[in-house]
């Protein structure tokens, strides 16, 4: 069988009644419907300027808890720094601020 | 390899965020989408909401469309997929109300000669008694005047298993029709 097959050509012919043709109103009608639906997942300018303040937010957020974190773990070291305890003759001094 | 640097451009806008673009690659592609669906599900209604469903599906994708594709096979392809599974969701749950066929509707209908659409409704009843994927090869080829590679590219099919399915549904179809063409 060739692609241009006499008999498949004959059929095609005949057959072109068979095929849907869909008119204007309907096609446009199907547009619309399509173009609606892509509207809506189009971002709106709510979504877009929270989508921007998103990942500020969290980055500002692990600032502030990097930050907490480094101050209270200095405060710990300051701590152990400042309190220097002496033992003498059995007994035990502390000396610091 | 898209041929088409006005679609290549247009592809590119929608790719880029420009949404509007993408009616005028509708436009170009919804009568070809409708026919392909058409031809698998028969039924107008459903061709129509399938289409639908496809340019919605190809637009949340186009991220992903290859830069320079065409993308009449691919949106050729997302339909067919799309016919077929509701095709064979139709097949598996039977209690669902199943559509009867429909059959095409044509602006020029009533102007065709009685002996034309006598041919045309023997061959539809004809092709509708071939196995389902010989009757999708042979109305994509015979009805949409789709070429082999194109039938293949749009149902994920080889060349060769296209040729295969048309030579069988050719074989059936001239038993069938015979008085018509001999």
């Amino acid at each position: 069988m060739t692609e241009h097959d006499d008999f498949l050509a004959r059929l095609r012919a005949d057959a072109a009644p068979l095929r849907h043709q869909p008119d204007e109103v309907t096609l446009a009608r199907i547009r619309a419907r399509i173009h609606a639906r892509i509207a809506q997942d189009e971002p709106t300018v709510a979504e877009i300027i929270a989508s921007w303040f998103r990942p500020l937010a969290a980055a500002v957020a692990v600032v502030v808890i990097v930050s907490w974190i480094g101050i209270a773990s200095l405060d710990a070291k300051d701590v152990n720094v400042d309190r220097v305890e002496i033992a003498v003759g059995g007994e035990t001094y502390v000396v610091g601020h | 390899m898209n041929d088409d640097p006005l679609e290549a451009r247009l592809i590119a806008r929608v790719q880029s965020g420009d949404a509007e673009a993408y009616d005028a690659i509708v436009e170009r592609h919804l009568r070809r989408v409708i026919g392909i669906a058409f031809s698998i599900v028969r039924n107008a209604h459903d061709a129509e909401d399938l289409a639908q469903e496809a340019f919605v599906k190809a637009y949340q994708n186009i991220g992903r469309f290859r830069a320079g594709a065409s993308f009449g096979p691919w949106i050729g392809r997302i339909v067919t997929n799309l016919a077929l599974d509701l095709t064979k969701h139709r097949t598996k749950f039977r209690h669902e109300p199943i559509e009867e066929t429909q059959p095409a509707a044509r602006r020029d209908d009533a102007e065709l000669p009685a002996l034309q659409r006598d041919a045309a409704s023997r061959i539809d009843a004809a092709l509708d008694e071939l196995p389902e994927m010989q009757r999708i090869v042979a109305r994509l080829h015979l009805i949409e005047e789709m070429e082999h590679a194109e039938i293949a590219e749009v149902t994920g099919i080889s060349e060769g298993t296209v040729r295969s399915h048309l030579s069988l549904a050719r074989t059936k179809l001239k038993a069938k029709l015979a008085d018509l063409y001999d």
